[in-house]
């Protein structure tokens, strides 16, 4: 009993991981250019795609390739914002809405079309490895995807603590009128916030790729965890939304390992009612401001 | 507002469009004339046999979420008309050559009606084959009883075999799809305690139930009995809970994508379990290519498999330099059904599809091409169904898959993993 306990915190603490760098994303770009990015998983797929085809065309490992997935997808969201995302900043939200939303509907169409629907897997001489500790067991390839998640959180962490661009993009995510003010300009803050989102979506599918299968609908499956975690974690918040990810992750494995395995969605939203009723800001708020 | 600074596009398109109307009347004429002329001449057929040929429509989902079995499908279709013709097409006809006339439904039930209706009003067919997933061939095959053209599927839904006349289906029913996993569950163990995993949707529950109600006939014990979602992020806490119920073999009623997770997480905790995934997606090439080593050993079941006769292997070795892949179930299948409407054909004498139901009705074979399925034997009962049609299992044994159950069908011995 305390073995399946323990292997349910595993499991969940390993997948949780990956929610956090979907929803550390989609809190950044929130909390800085106060948009909700749809499309977040559509990003997360792309990532995969291009760790899928660098795999089976030249053979480079996925973990590899997340040197080339972050950067095109940096440069990706500096053009989406810079292009599409500014034209529709302004008081009215509808816009940015439906703007993100038609993104989504787009690369999945699109990449529906270019790749077909088929499921596609990359095979690593680690895939199928495990530790073993006792009766425990930790996937190989998960626990590289944690450890470089966890690693990538902690990365922007420190840049948006030490840097100026990162104490910047702080200060426009707390108050974006009186960061102007102080001479930081938004638009470049913007772009950057945005880029770094989308790296994460695609360290994320590349991450992903050796222990999940591509498919153009493979971001909607991540995206709704990342959507919860934003909100538990507080709007806007990277501690929050992470912390979050990785409770949400733990809630789900131990609601289908003791409640039922078409049930563990159940006990994500129930965490998430009670966070929202006793903590109405979510857990990374603030008292007092 | 960033808007106001632009001339307005309102002003500018509308004269420009009215003129190019104007101007391009005659050419936009010519070239919408040769795109519906083209499209007439594709939907007749080519001509210039001494024979009249005969027409075979084949109603496979070439494009959308099915496709890829789909393609498989018409491949085998055109190497089976080949075959057929080579050896001299239907002699009773003059030696009249299968035409097959392919129609892409597109992954879709409504599609599936109109390009039904499409087909059958458009073309002089003598027969129809198709769609493979039970779910169109379900609507086809209507449309079909409707214009009295007889249909010949591979499909396995046991709906299709209630209330119709014009639809055959020569291999083995879904529903003794069920009987026969439970059946090798008992190769594997003595004492079979299984665990059902099973999708929350129609066909995850539907296959389930139906395993539930046989398992105590079999005397196989189920131990775990559970629904998932299907799409999940993580098969770790099901096969954590798999691990937990001491099943000795697992069933799990999955779609492509949930089993390759379930399959690699089994493997990544080292359970020592017997998995039997069933038929559908599991028997295909893909899966394997997907899956990797981790596949060798797994059990299915499947309506037709590249050993099952001396003919299939042949069918086998001229699919795979075709397409570079083994003939699956429903390619192998089709073959055997092309031979059997030729058969059919021959002994009617007529392109009249009416003729050729009555002809197909009256089959009996149990040699060569058309008798390729497991059991040898193709006769069909008053509701369509083969009378001797049963399904094959199968493992996953050196990178191919090898008929390993009912004894009388196995090539080889079933690997106790």
């Amino acid at each position: 009993m305390l073995e399946t306990l323990a292997q349910a915190v595993i499991n969940g603490l390993l997948i949780g991981g990956i929610y956090a760098l979907v929803s550390i994303g989609v809190t950044l770009i929130f909390g800085v250019v106060k948009i909700v990015n749809f499309a977040q998983g559509e990003f997360v797929m792309i990532g995969m795609y291009i760790s899928f085809f660098l795999a089976t065309q030249f053979g480079i490992d996925p973990l590899v390739s997340l040197v080339v997935s972050m950067p095109v997808l940096f440069v990706a969201g500096m053009l989406i914002q810079h292009f599409l995302i500014r034209r529709v900043l302004g008081p009215n939200d509808m816009p940015q809405i439906f703007l993100t939303f038609a993104l989504s509907l787009l690369l999945l169409n699109l990449s529906l079309m270019l790749f077909t629907a088929n499921y596609r897997t990359v095979h690593t001489w680690y895939s199928d490895e495990a530790l073993h500790f006792g009766g425990l067991y930790i996937p190989v390839a998960k626990l590289i995807a944690f450890v470089v998640a966890m690693g990538l959180s902690a990365l922007l962490w420190v840049f948006l603590h030490t840097t100026d661009l990162g104490k910047a993009m702080r200060a426009a995510s707390q108050n974006r009128d009186v960061a102007m003010l102080m001479g930081i300009n938004p638009n470049r803050v913007f772009a950057v916030a945005f880029g770094t989102a989308l790296a994460l979506a695609g360290a994320a599918g590349s991450l992903l790729m050796p222990f999940y299968s591509a498919y153009p609908f493979v971001g909607q499956v991540f995206v709704l965890m990342a959507f919860v975690a934003v909100v538990m974690g507080t709007l806007g918040n990277v501690m929050g939304a992470l912390i979050a990810s990785l409770m949400m992750g733990v809630a789900e494995s131990l609601g289908i390992q003791f409640v039922g395995a078409d049930s563990g969605l159940i006990v994500v939203f129930a965490l998430l009612l009670l966070t929202l009723a006793f903590r109405p800001s979510g857990l990374g708020a603030q008292r007092g401001r | 507002m960033t808007g106001d600074r632009k001339p307005s596009a309102i002003n500018n398109v509308a004269p420009a469009k009215a003129s190019r109307t104007k101007l391009n009347r005659r050419k936009f004429l010519i070239r919408t004339g040769g795109i519906m002329a083209a499209g007439a001449f594709g939907a007749v057929p080519l001509r210039g046999w001494a024979a009249d040929p005969v027409n075979i429509g084949a109603l496979y989902p070439t494009t959308g979420s099915m496709a890829q079995i789909g393609v498989g499908c018409v491949a085998a279709a055109k190497l089976a008309a080949d075959m057929v013709n080579e050896a001299g097409g239907i002699k009773s006809l003059g030696g009249a050559k299968l035409n097959i006339i392919v129609s892409d439904v597109q992954s879709d039930t409504t599609v599936t009606r109109t390009e039904t209706d499409r087909l059958i009003s458009g073309n002089k067919l003598s027969a129809i084959h198709g769609c493979y997933a039970s779910a169109l061939t379900l609507i086809a095959s209507e449309v079909c009883e409707r214009a009295r053209i007889p249909i010949i599927t591979g499909s396995s839904s046991d709906q299709l075999n209630k209330g119709r006349t014009y639809t055959f289906t020569p291999f083995a029913r879904a529903s003794q799809f069920a009987k026969a996993q439970l059946q090798m569950a008992k190769l594997v163990s003595e004492q079979p305690k299984v665990a059902v995993i099973f999708e929350n949707t129609a066909f995850g529950t539907s296959t389930s139930n139906g395993l539930k109600e046989l398992a105590p006939g079999e005397g196989v014990e189920i131990v775990m009995f559970e629904p998932y979602s299907a799409g999940f992020t993580d098969a770790s806490p099901l096969i954590n809970k798999v691990k937990a119920s001491g099943a000795n073999t697992l069933f799990s009623l999955s779609y492509l994508n949930d089993l390759i997770l379930i399959v690699r997480t089994v493997r990544q905790v080292g359970l020592n379990i017997a998995i039997n995934g069933g038929s559908g997606g599991f028997v295909m090439p893909d899966f394997y290519k997907n899956v990797g080593k981790a596949a060798e050993g797994l059990q299915g079941v499947a309506h037709w498999n590249h050993d099952v006769s001396d003919e299939a292997q042949k069918v086998n070795v001229e699919f795979k330099k075709r397409t570079g892949e083994f003939a699956f179930e429903y390619a192998g299948g089709l073959v055997a059904q092309t031979f059997m409407l030729a058969d059919a054909l021959e002994r009617a004498a007529s392109t009249d599809p009416k003729k050729v139901r009555e002809a197909l009705s009256t089959l009996d074979v149990s040699s060569g091409y058309a008798a390729m399925a497991p059991g040898g034997k193709v006769k069909f009962g008053p509701d369509g169904k083969n009378v001797y049609g049963k399904p094959v299992g199968v493992q996953w044994q050196n990178t191919d898959l090898v008929s390993v159950f009912p004894k009388e069908d196995a090539r080889a011995p079933l690997m106790k993993t």
